[in-house]
């Protein structure tokens, strides 16, 4: 039987999620920006390691502009896992993500979370992970979905680690 | 609820359908998708594997909403936007999606733009950021080159001036002559380079100082008069008597763009002369415009290149022998702009080419301003033979270069310090008449040094040692930094001998007056 989990994807507008989602699910990417309103709903079939299949059912929400709590509730029923993007070109991205993984870790107790920094294409990747530290933002991974940079490896891994 | 969801079966924008616990289309229509009764509703779309989580882990709820939510039906290619009911009724599950495509595309528009707007101003924003960060790496970058160039070359025209007054044989003469050209050439093209950096970054600052205007144009004349007599041609010179002796403005750009303009009459006029006038184009209160005039018999300008004499990197002539970055006239466009003043350029090819230049400057009103300053000579003091200098240098060349001047004097002692640390240690065991300090230096750099020296020591033969700052980068930030930091003077890389050594003496002489 094919296991499915579902992985949403969640952070302010405009930081990449839709270009992640469709670099996860089609390995396609755009320049166009285009919002995304409610929430858009793919399949992604992924071979794990064991040669089980796994369905990994990929949520792209809205965006919201302030914070995590303005994502409708229903749309984070039933996650196994969320990957929160946030954007390494605008902090405002990311000066609420503490705030926001707490909200995230209190309320959703058993859902794997995962940080990924996005458009690491347009920033200098040392400056900008001293800069993160300086901060003390948590991130897992900095990504661009414009480059492929890092992101089938941080599917491949998610895959594997929401099936442990 | 019966009754509701048939009444809703016949309106055209929702769909109802009914699944069994495992997935199984029981019931349904087909207003909106046209999925299949019988077929498993997980291949209908992936959003209803959210059901998979109720059906497999059955809790309380009897209902859930999920708005706008994107199906799309992946034979016809269709995308519907809907808020989707979920209805659970004992082993029964009902699923309602309500149609709001048009509503949530008319909604998506007004989101659309507002979130662009926003992205557009933060990527401005950032481009904006890159392009500064851009232009500091630049500049820091240049300036740093600079320095780096700066070094080496300051002992290559050092050791030739050492060279030159040992005994020469007539070739070899002849050749530390060339080498000093090509130094000298590129020490100008350095100064040329930093300048258009400056120029272009906008940190190029307009000095206002008063300066002797006789002392800068007979300069000129001397200097010009030697090249003209080198290279058997004319130096014709009129000046307005009625221009003031002294007068307000930046010296060092004045100097730099008639310097360039003279250079480039010279450079092009292999016969015939060149002629150079100044007069008054008008004078106001304490203000005056002046017209420079420069005029060459040289090889003149094509008419269609003049639009682009003031390009940067523009050269028209073929002849390799004249040397050039073509920077120069670039240069000079600029700072005249700067100046707020003009340049017009006139050329015929074969005749010569004339330079009009106006530029403004001030004057002082009072009558003291006529008389005053000429370059103060100055004396070691008579009651020492010698006198104990502290050089805190890490470029090994350099120092060599300044041990070897000042020794040749036969009136210095000289102590190496190559670094902050090794000086302090110096200072305090022995006494000094002056200490010439690189600004780079390691373990504590030139600033902090002073700094210590002057504040750590009760002592005023340690605390009030004349000092004068050393350094490769040449700009006038650095004379500055070094003064408002304690030192008494600035000396920058490469140095003339003579200018060395008028800067120790003054700075000695001026302490034994105290």
């Amino acid at each position: 039987m094919t296991l499915s989990k579902k992985v949403v994807l969640l952070g302010h507008f405009g930081v990449g999620k839709t270009s992640l989602f469709r670099r996860f699910v089609d390995n396609e990417f755009s320049e166009e920006y285009k919002v995304t309103l409610g929430v858009q709903i793919k399949k992604k079939v992924v071979t794990l390691p064991d040669g089980r299949e796994l369905s990994m059912i990929m949520w792209d929400t809205e965006g919201h502009s302030d914070s995590v709590e303005d994502t409708r509730k229903s749309y984070l029923l039933g996650s196994h896992s969320f990957i929160y993007v946030f954007d390494l070109t605008r902090e405002e991205t990311y000066k609420n993500l503490n705030k926001d993984l707490e909200y995230l870790r209190s309320n959703y107790k058993k859902v794997l979370i995962k940080v990924l920094g996005n458009k690491l294409d347009l920033v200098n990747e040392k400056n900008t992970t001293a800069r993160l530290k300086e901060l003390e933002i948590p991130f897992d991974v900095l990504t661009s979905a414009k480059t492929n940079k890092n992101v089938q490896d941080f599917l491949t891994n998610l895959a594997e680690e929401i099936t442990v | 609820m019966e009754n509701y969801i048939e009444q809703l079966q016949f309106h055209q924008k929702t769909q109802v359908i009914k699944i069994s616990q495992d997935g199984v289309i029981l019931e349904t229509d087909t207003s909106l998708f046209n999925w299949k009764k019988g077929n498993s509703i997980y291949e209908a779309h992936p959003f209803f594997e959210i059901l998979r989580s109720f059906t497999e882990e059955p809790g309380e709820q009897s209902a859930l909403n999920f708005p706008c939510i994107h199906l799309e039906n992946d034979i016809t290619d269709d995308e519907r936007i809907c808020d989707v009911s979920i209805v659970f009724q004992g082993k029964e599950i009902t699923i309602i999606l309500y149609d709001y495509t048009e509503k949530y595309n008319e909604l998506n528009q007004f989101a659309q733009q507002k979130n662009e707007s926003i992205l557009l101003s933060k990527k401005l924003e950032l481009k904006n950021k890159y392009l500064l960060e851009k232009e500091e790496f630049k500049n820091s970058f240049i300036a740093n080159i600079n320095h780096e160039i700066r070094t080496p070359l300051t002992s290559i025209l050092g050791f030739i001036e050492v060279l030159e007054k040992t005994k020469l044989t007539f070739e070899q003469e002849e050749l530390s002559r060339i080498i000093k050209r090509e130094s000298k050439h590129l020490n100008a093209l350095i100064d040329d380079m930093l300048d258009i950096s400056k120029i272009e970054s906008g940190t190029l600052k307009v000095v206002e100082e008063r300066f002797s205007f006789g002392e800068l144009i007979d300069g000129f004349k001397e200097s010009y008069q030697k090249v003209a007599e080198e290279n058997g041609i004319i130096f014709e010179t009129q000046i307005d008597d009625a221009i003031q002796e002294y007068l307000i403005g930046d010296r060092t750009r004045v100097f730099q763009i008639l310097n360039n303009v003279l250079n480039n009459a010279f450079k092009f006029t292999e016969e015939g002369k060149v002629s150079f006038s100044i007069s008054k184009n008008y004078q106001r209160t304490n203000k005056l415009s002046l017209t420079f005039k420069i005029e060459d018999s040289g090889f003149g300008i094509q008419e269609e290149n003049i639009p682009h004499l003031f390009d940067r990197f523009t050269r028209f002539d073929t002849d390799k022998q004249i040397t050039g970055t073509g920077l120069g006239l670039a240069i000079v466009k600029n700072l005249v702009d700067l100046l707020n003043g003009e340049i017009k350029v006139s050329s015929t090819p074969e005749k010569g080419t004339t330079f009009i230049i106006k530029l403004p400057f001030k004057f002082e009103v009072t009558k003291k301003a006529a008389t005053e300053r000429k370059k103060k000579k100055y004396k070691l003091p008579a009651g020492k033979k010698k006198f104990r200098i502290l050089v805190v240098e890490d470029e090994e060349i350099t120092q060599y270069l300044v041990m070897k001047i000042l020794i040749s004097q036969g009136t210095f002692f000289v102590d190496i310090a190559i670094n902050g640390e090794e000086a302090i240690n110096y200072i305090e065991r022995r006494t000094y008449d002056l200490v010439i300090m690189d600004l780079n230096v390691s373990k504590h750099d030139g600033f902090q040094t002073t700094h210590m020296i002057r504040n750590n020591y009760g002592d005023k033969y340690i605390s009030e040692v004349p000092i004068i700052g050393f350094s490769g980068k040449a700009d006038e930030h650095a004379r500055d930094k070094c003064l408002r930091s304690g030192m008494d003077d600035f000396i920058a890389k490469p140095f003339e001998q003579e200018e060395l050594l008028y800067k120790i003496t003054k700075q000695i002489a001026k302490k034994a007056a105290d």
